[in-house]
């Protein structure tokens, strides 16, 4: 849940009261965008992406142009430019069009959570604009501070001591960025970063910080960001159809995070625990559809409802249906695989069966009746199965699994096809 | 910002020695103690911990009490009230909801200065709250652990604090020994404790620490109390990215360290745990790095390459974490605590290929599980029968639907119209064993149910007689002979049901009709054979087991009855038919044992209803409606039965094919029909909770009381109105018309209709009289329409070459009502048209004769509809009693409306 860039970043910004550039949007007419360079003398033309988007400076995806006609053609440029950043690929989808800050200075600040100091932590640098990894670490000031009180003029003061500051910049930071504080902290941010904030000298050469390029992320966990009437769209690039449906459910009685992996993955893996779900998407790798967390206990209706989504949309692709987790503490294994049985029967019943191999790997409350009432399942249906307790390591149940599936791509799929009675075209995966 | 606690950490550490971290001596207040996850899992920790919760808080639950196995804890409003009433604690567990744990953990520091250490279970909880909880903390010196965490174990002070380490019952994990766990995930920390044990290592504390993005008690201050903690010779640790926890911990003492998630650092987004998403130098990668370092390895352990120090060992893997100790150990010269408890190879406790040729390495064996699962293993084989989740039932059918698309209702997932080719006794076998059975089941259900018809000298009979000399509709007579059949008339047989399916399932019995099924053991059971035995000659049983015989059934439960010495009662023989015939069912988990155990009941009561609704006349010693016993128990059909019952005469072929149909279309319309809905609110009002309690004959009348004049009795209506039209026709016989223009009788009544629709509306009245059985809300604005049961119906009789005058005059009729301008569209003839022709083809002839008047046809009328319907709402009962909920049919007081 991250936003990035001034379109929305200026907006949040206001609730800090802290200066932003001009900006226009993609909508802007030629006469504003004329209009705009005027007077500021240039403006940057820079991509909208949706989530967090890093480095785009260094990828050549901010445009810089002092005539319309360059504007212009930035704009042809950069509207629907693709970016590749580690993993991650976005598209862009429309452009700002931001007034130039002359500056001298250029300022980087940034608040995150530090688990070195187990703190809110501001980082601050005067010689901003740049990567800070690249700094000297003497010029870089990690401060953390308490969360009781927040960021206080005082802390921002000694840090830009300590870095040795021009002394211009000093008073108007001490005066502008104690009040980001506010936003981070009240509207449930885990990260803010502006860099660069540009220091704009007025008539007499007083400088104010300008705020030229706005990132943040959002704790899903925290609804203060609702107060910020953000629209939804903003965030939904980052869910499939199928993750936005299981997120409906999620509650803080039991989980249900999913993620698609690999949505020509053919082991559908129901995963119980965090732990559980590091080691199966690791082992099982771009085999798996959906790496998921439905531990905590869910509710029987709750895990139904979860199982039933999940075979909706991905069992008919599916050779191996595979649920694993760890010894259990407190999530009831019979209510969990009772729901999941009951949601494969309905599934069955309702859409026709498909083969399928079941392998399940578990421990903990009720587990003899869970895995009982999986196997009567199984056998209802006429799939082959293995279940293992937890005296079977997980990760040879995982390595089970994945023979499993190489089984079932080689004609183990057309066996069982024929076992259930269905035409092996229907059950092709 | 920080108090300086135990070691020269820059924040506050209170914990010098995990020794210290779960004693005996802490105290334990548990906020939300009556929540859903708590109030399951501290009655288990507060019995293993030697009752470690002096109190629990829940606002407004003050009094309460949460009962464990070595005594209740009290609950409070808040903590402030609990210390009022002289409660000490120094540890407190949040149990709350993510957006309140904050204001709990608050609360806790606040009120109780004695406070030295907090457990945060919460999971969820936002960053911006963990901030500010982590900072109170440090503020008053308190630790806290988690949050999102399952809290702490300690397995040689044999205290659990929080959370649900060790699960249900720890000590199954938690075996004294040597080696502390620090683990991001709760789920892993009993794992990881239980995969040691296997491999001969015992525990001393566990720590679960949760993964959120604040760890409160993290890595370095736990290696630190790992050095001052002589019990604990080394520590596993089980790491996820995310967080620099783990680089800043300095370990003295032997570690292995799982690290996961290498594979996550191509996620874009935290699953499961929230803060286990690398952010950039503390992904897998490099916190395998860290731990390399730390223990002077260059590479991970695995069997096949096994790399470690004395210092340490990095896994990838969790299985791993017992071989990598070993090792580990063995070169600081120390060895395992204890002897291996097992291995962790593949120990398939289930498994079927289903026939299928599985390679070896798919084909694992199914092995025994370890104690104590192998025996829960061997008493969950000794189950039978299926186990429905109880739910709310209301408008809900776990044996009927109907189809929106077609109309067409089905019962256990057979539709009506197929229900319609098939004799009676197999809708008797579908409605309550969910399947139509075979023909061996048609002769046991015609035993059955025909040993219960005759209810000569029982005052059943005398109660539906009284009834109907009273002028009560057929349902109310009925009614009045059922709530004499109550449950203590099925007892016997029932318990000697669920004795026949308790010693048969023990003994092995696979197929109920096996005629080599030794069953000589059982013979000798004193106990059991003294439950089936009748102090003398039991006549009805005799002929029962005559019947049986006359008509070659098979039953290895009457088998057995026969191979006793001396006489058998005949609620054994009942006992016996019904096992039989729900033992495939029962086998193959279709049905539940309470389904089977019920059945002698339901045979008694569809006996008693179809019996009853024949005058008392009809019931004779010995014979019924003029049917002998022998012929009635070794011969009949049920349904040549049911329509003598019904008629009062022997029914023809024809007539046998008319009552079979009908019953068959008008098993059910699925849940929301109203005769359903009166069965289950009578179900759901006993409370199928305890479902031995709940009457089925009172059930029954349920479903009778919820029909009338309006709902079942209206197949009238049709009948009515064919009478008008054929009234002076002369017809004698309906499947031969002979001389009779059904085209223009048709004609007439569509003009003779026009002329009064005419006239309605030149009256300017807008209320119209509809002609019964034509048309259809859903199969309509087609220029020709047709109800695709009406179709099935007409091809089966055509198919049998049946002809009806009546169901023919109702073709024409739908096309001359369109020809005369009535319709803008042919009309369908609906599936009510083909229930008056068929009922009507069933008793013209006795009422062309003067035999029977019209209000016998009406009677009659209803009477087959309360035949049919006894079998799906008997389906509907059966299935509320196994799924539903205690009052599940009642209408919540804010749905209701009040009308003035």
């Amino acid at each position: 849940m991250n936003v990035n860039g001034m379109k929305y970043g200026a907006h949040l910004l206001r609730f800090a009261d802290f200066p932003t550039p001009e900006i226009l949007g993609s909508d802007a007419s030629e006469e504003e965008i004329r209009d705009l360079i005027e007077r500021h003398g240039a403006v940057f033309v820079k991509p909208v992406f949706k989530g967090g988007v890093g480095k785009k400076g260094k990828a050549g995806l901010i445009g810089r142009a002092k005539d319309l006609k360059t504007a212009l053609a930035e704009k042809e440029r950069l509207y629907f430019v693709e970016h590749r950043h580690g993993n991650q690929v976005s598209k862009s989808n429309g452009v700002t069009f931001e007034a130039a800050v002359p500056a001298e200075h250029e300022i980087y600040f940034s608040i995150t959570d530090s688990t070195e100091f187990r703190a809110p932590t501001m980082t601050l640098t005067h010689m901003g604009g740049m990567d800070i990894e690249e700094l000297d670490k003497s010029l870089v000031a990690r401060v953390p501070f308490d969360p009781l009180t927040g960021l206080k003029a005082f802390v921002v003061a000694n840090a830009l001591a300590d870095i040795g500051a021009p002394k211009q910049v000093i008073s108007p930071l001490v005066q502008h960025l104690p009040r980001l504080w506010e936003l981070y902290h009240d509207f449930g941010m885990t990260t803010l970063e502006l860099n660069p904030i540009r220091m704009r000298p007025d008539r007499r050469g007083r400088l104010t910080p300008v705020a030229c390029d706005f990132k943040c992320g959002f704790d899903r966990d925290d609804p203060r960001w609702h107060r910020l009437n953000l629209p939804l769209h903003l965030f939904a690039t980052d869910y499939s159809d199928f993750e936005q449906e299981i997120n409906q459910l999620r509650t803080h009685q039991g989980q249900s995070d999913v993620y698609v992996i690999n949505e020509g993955g053919t082991i559908l893996a129901p995963t119980f625990g965090g732990g559980a779900n590091s080691l199966v998407t690791e082992m099982l790798g771009d085999d798996a559809i959906i790496s998921s967390d439905f531990g905590g206990n869910p509710p029987y209706e709750k895990m139904k409802t979860v199982a039933s989504i999940c075979f909706k949309h991905w069992l008919r692709q599916s050779n191996v249906l595979f649920i694993i987790g760890g010894k259990s503490n407190n999530t009831d294994i019979f209510e969990t695989f009772r729901a999941m049985s009951d949601a494969l029967r309905e599934h069955f019943a309702s859409h026709g069966p498909t083969p399928l191999y079941v392998v399940a790997g578990r421990g903990g409350p009720n587990l003899v009746r869970g895995l009982g009432v999986l196997r009567d399942t199984c056998e209802a249906l006429g799939l082959p199965y293995r279940l293992f307790g937890f005296d079977s390591a997980m990760s040879e149940v995982v390595d089970y699994a994945r023979e499993a599936n190489e089984w079932m791509k080689a004609g183990g799929r057309d066996a069982v096809a024929q076992r259930l009675r269905i035409a092996p075209a229907a059950s092709a995966a | 910002m920080y108090r300086q606690g135990a070691g020269d950490f820059k924040y506050y550490v209170g914990i010098n020695s995990l020794a210290q971290i779960a004693t005996r001596h802490d105290r334990v207040c548990v906020l939300n103690i009556l929540g859903g996850e708590s109030s399951e899992v501290t009655p288990v920790g507060h019995a293993w911990s030697g009752g470690n919760v002096v109190f629990g808080t829940s606002p407004g639950r003050r009094g309460q009490v949460l009962e464990t196995p070595i005594g209740n804890i009290p609950v409070y409003n808040s903590v402030r009230e609990g210390l009022d009433d002289g409660h000490r604690f120094n540890c407190g567990v949040v149990y709350l909801p993510p957006a309140a744990a904050r204001d709990g953990v608050a609360e806790l520091i606040r009120v109780n200065p004695e406070l030295k250490k907090i457990f945060i279970i919460t999971e969820k909880i936002a960053v911006h709250d963990a901030r500010e909880i982590r900072a109170m903390g440090q503020q008053h010196g308190i630790d806290i652990f988690g949050a999102n965490c399952l809290g702490v174990a300690d397995a040689w002070n044999q205290v659990r604090i929080g959370g649900a380490l060790g699960g249900d019952n720890p000590s199954d994990t938690l075996r004294r020994g040597s080696i502390a766990v620090l683990s991001n995930s709760g789920g892993f920390t009993t794992t990881i404790a239980q995969y040691l044990r296997m491999a001969g290592w015992g525990t001393t504390t566990l720590v679960s620490s949760g993964k959120d993005v604040y760890i409160h008690y993290a890595a370095p201050e736990f290696a630190f109390a790992l050095a001052n903690d002589a019990r604990s010779k080394a520590a596993v640790l089980y790491c996820e990215p995310g967080g620099y926890y783990e680089r800043d911990a300095e370990f003295t003492k032997p570690v292995v360290a799982c690290v996961v998630g290498r594979w996550k650092s191509k996620l874009t987004r935290a699953v499961g745990h929230a803060g286990a998403m690398a952010g950039g130098e503390d992904d897998a990668a490099a916190k395998e790095r860290w731990f390399m370092d730390k223990f002077g390895v260059d590479g991970i352990y695995t069997p096949e390459r096994p790399v470690f120090s004395a210092k340490g060992a990095v896994v990838t893997n969790i299985a791993h974490i017992p071989a990598a100790l070993t090792a580990v150990m063995r070169a600081n010269a120390t060895l395992p605590d204890f002897e291996p408890e097992g291995t962790m190879e593949l120990k398939p406790w289930f498994g079927s290929g289903m026939g299928l040729s599985l390679p070896p390495q798919l084909d694992v064996p199914v092995v025994e599980a370890m104690a104590p699962y192998g025996s829960q293993i061997a008493a969950l084989a000794k189950q039978v029968g299926a186990v429905f989740p109880r739910a709310s039932m209301k408008d809900t059918s776990g044996a009927s639907q109907l189809d929106p698309a077609t109309q067409v209702a089905s019962l256990h997932g057979m539709r009506v119209l197929d229900a319609a080719g098939l004799p009676l006794e197999a809708n008797v076998a579908l409605a309550l064993l969910h399947e139509p059975g075979g023909d061996n089941d048609r002769k046991l259900v015609a035993v059955a149910v025909g040993a219960c018809l005759n209810l000569h000298g029982d005052p059943a009979l005398a109660a539906a007689e009284a009834a109907r000399a009273a002028g009560s509709a057929p349902n109310a007579v009925l009614a009045a002979a059922l709530t004499i059949a109550g449950p203590r008339r099925a007892e016997t047989a029932r318990n000697i049901a669920a004795a026949f399916v308790e010693r048969f399932a023990a003994a092995g019995l696979r197929d109920a009709l096996s005629a080599d099924f030794d069953c000589s053991a059982l013979a000798d059971d004193a106990e059991f054979t003294a439950l089936v035995r009748a102090p003398s000659a039991d006549a009805r049983a005799e002929a029962m087991l005559a019947g049986l015989a006359a008509r070659g059934a098979q039953s290895a439960f009457v088998r057995f009855l026969q191979q006793l010495d001396g006489p058998v009662s005949a609620d054994a023989v009942l006992a016996a038919i019904t096992t039989t015939l729900g033992w495939g069912p029962l086998m193959r988990k279709r049905v539940s044992r309470l389904t089977v155990e019920c059945l002698p009941w339901w045979m008694q009561l569809i006996g008693a209803m179809i019996g009853a609704s024949a005058p008392a006349a009809a019931h004779e010693a010995g014979s019924f409606c003029g049917v002998g016993e022998a012929e009635l128990l070794g011969e009949a059909s049920l349904t040549e039965l049911a329509c003598r019952a019904l008629l009062g005469r022997a029914p023809a072929e024809a007539d046998l094919f008319a009552l079979q149909t009908l019953i068959g279309i008008m098993l059910t319309n699925g849940p929301g029909t109203i005769s359903a809905q009166g069965a289950k609110g009578a179900v759901s009002a006993d409370g199928p909770e305890v479902p031995q309690r709940v009457q089925l004959n009172k059930a029954l009348v349920g479903f009778l009381s919820h029909t009338g004049y309006a709902h079942g009795g209206n197949g009238f209506e049709g009948v009515q109105f064919l009478i008008e039209q054929f009234r002076d026709t002369g017809l004698d016989d309906p499947a031969a018309a002979n001389g009779i223009d059904v085209a223009a009788l048709a004609r007439r009544c569509a003009e003779d209709y026009a002329n009064y629709k005419a006239a309605r509306r030149a009256a300017g009245s807008a209320e119209l009289r509809k002609i019964p059985g034509v048309n259809h809300p859903v199969f309509k604005d087609r220029p020709v329409n047709l109800d695709p049961r009406e179709v099935f119906i007409r091809e089966l009789m055509s198919a049998r070459g049946e002809a009806n005058v009546f169901h023919d005059f109702y073709h024409a009729l739908v096309h001359a009502l369109h020809e005369a301008g009535v319709s803008r569209t042919v009309y369908c003839v609906n599936i009510d048209a083909v229930i008056a022709a068929l009922l009507l083809r069933l008793t013209w002839q006795p009422w062309r004769a003067g035999e029977v008047g019209e209000a016998a046809l009406e009677s009659a009328a209803f009477t087959l509809f309360l035949y049919a319907r006894m079998l799906g709402c008997a389906a509907e009962i059966d299935d509320h009693l196994n799924r539903g909920r205690n009052m599940d049919t009642r209408t919540p007081a804010s749905k209701c409306r009040f009308v003035s």
